[in-house]
């Protein structure tokens, strides 16, 4: 395969394209970085990149002083690491069989297009989360059962409202809200529901956990810089999920007393 | 002993439905799952013979990175692949929340505590995992250096 020398302007396009790819589907600082440098290194081009969280600028040097750089700003970020194993195994591909261009586009966009676990599965899944952790931190059964329920419909309303385009932290912020009225809300027909527990299993797949993990892992390689980014971030997103539940327990116990 | 059990289901149900969520290949689900699990019982039954959540955490992580580095090796897979399933009964989410609530309702040095309670869990977490993935690789290199050079004689 390959044998046609690839432009500069090409191997950077590539080359950038894997390392947003691989950013928007939550991969860690260095292993951008690092897959950048290698794709760059098979066609002989010194790729040298400065990556954040949410960016990054990328500039690619031949031997003969041409250079190229670009820069692209990630708006959206999941967790989707079956992407970032396919694109690790791509660069690992480039690497050994130096891809010619067209081949590389193509399987980029193969990639792109790659089938999710479909949407009711997906729905199903975040409401057993709900289900087991709610017990795990010592709900009863009955919670849990509640907990399921608001979840699922929770999945269904962020999944809606991120499509609208609020800004990223109102769907955390509706989510907790939503979340303690429908607990209150249960709590009023059935008395032996515990609020506290239904809120926290309904919630567990919002919270920032694994963000805050993650972000401490990023200080340890060394990456400052995006560590305090993600360790802020997932401040914000804990606020936003605590004053929706806040507000919401507020407005509830004014009216129980009411 | 059945409680235990119990939670470790539990546990096992949550992480593998998290790794759905995660979007991880289909034939790994199940190790991902089972991963969650024994971390989980691991930490339970340190909290109940030490009393320290802490402490319990760091093991149940180490077990995390060295399940899932034998795991990639097996199935040829990275190991964030297991490690992130993995860790997801263990990692202060809810903490985090909590801290943020307690906050919001004026109780500013329980808040102030759980935070701090946040931050050592999260750092337990992330240590264990790197030190118990960067010991075994480096052991494993060790290992094939030295089966390497017998070979050679």
């Amino acid at each position: 395969m390959g044998g046609d020398v690839m432009e500069v302007k090409q191997v950077v396009e590539v080359a950038t394209k894997i390392g947003e790819l691989l950013l928007s589907s939550g991969a860690e600082i260095y292993r951008v970085e690092d897959t950048m440098r290698r794709i760059g290194a098979a066609y002989k081009i010194e790729i040298e990149s400065f990556v954040m969280p949410n960016g990054f600028s990328a500039t690619g040097k031949t031997s003969d002083g041409k250079m190229i750089t670009c820069v692209k700003r990630i708006k959206d970020r999941t967790v989707d690491l079956h992407k970032i194993e396919l694109l690790n195994d791509l660069s690992r591909r480039i690497e050994a069989e130096k891809l010619s261009y067209d081949v590389i586009v193509k399987e980029i966009e193969n990639i792109e297009k790659l089938p999710y676990f479909n949407f009711p599965l997906r729905i199903l899944s975040a409401g057993i989360v709900a289900f087991s952790f709610t017990q795990l931190f010592e709900g009863t059964v009955l919670d849990a059962f509640f907990a399921f329920i608001i979840t699922c419909v929770i999945y269904v309303l962020k999944e809606k409202i991120e499509k609208f385009g609020f800004f990223q932290f109102f769907e955390y912020f509706i989510s907790g809200f939503l979340a303690a009225i429908f607990a209150l809300f249960v709590n009023n027909f059935i008395w032996t529901v515990n609020i506290d527990k239904v809120i926290i299993g309904s919630i567990m797949i919002l919270v920032p956990g694994i963000a805050i993990t993650n972000a401490i892992k990023d200080a340890l390689y060394g990456d400052i810089v995006s560590s305090l980014a993600r360790l802020g971030e997932a401040l914000y997103i804990a606020t936003s999920i605590g004053v929706g539940v806040g507000f919401a327990l507020t407005l509830g116990i004014g009216w129980v007393t009411l | 002993m059945g409680d235990t059990m119990r939670e470790f289901l539990l546990a096992f149900l949550g992480s593998f439905t998290g790794a759905i969520l995660f979007n991880i290949e289909r034939y790994n689900l199940f190790w991902a799952g089972l991963c969650g699990g024994i971390a989980w019982a691991i930490y339970k039954f340190l909290v109940l013979f030490s009393g320290r959540a802490i402490y319990a955490t760091f093991i149940a992580a180490v077990f995390v990175g060295l399940y899932s580095e034998v795991m990639a090796r097996r199935l040829k897979t990275p190991a964030y692949v297991f490690s992130l399933p993995g860790i997801y009964p263990l990692v202060p989410g809810i903490m985090a929340f909590d801290t943020i609530n307690l906050l919001t309702f004026g109780k500013l040095e329980e808040g102030i505590n759980k935070g701090i309670e946040t931050a050592a869990t999260a750092g337990a977490i992330a240590f264990g995992i790197l030190l118990a993935s960067n010991f075994y690789q480096v052991l494993d290199k060790l290992i094939s250096e030295t089966l390497n050079k017998k070979t050679k004689k």
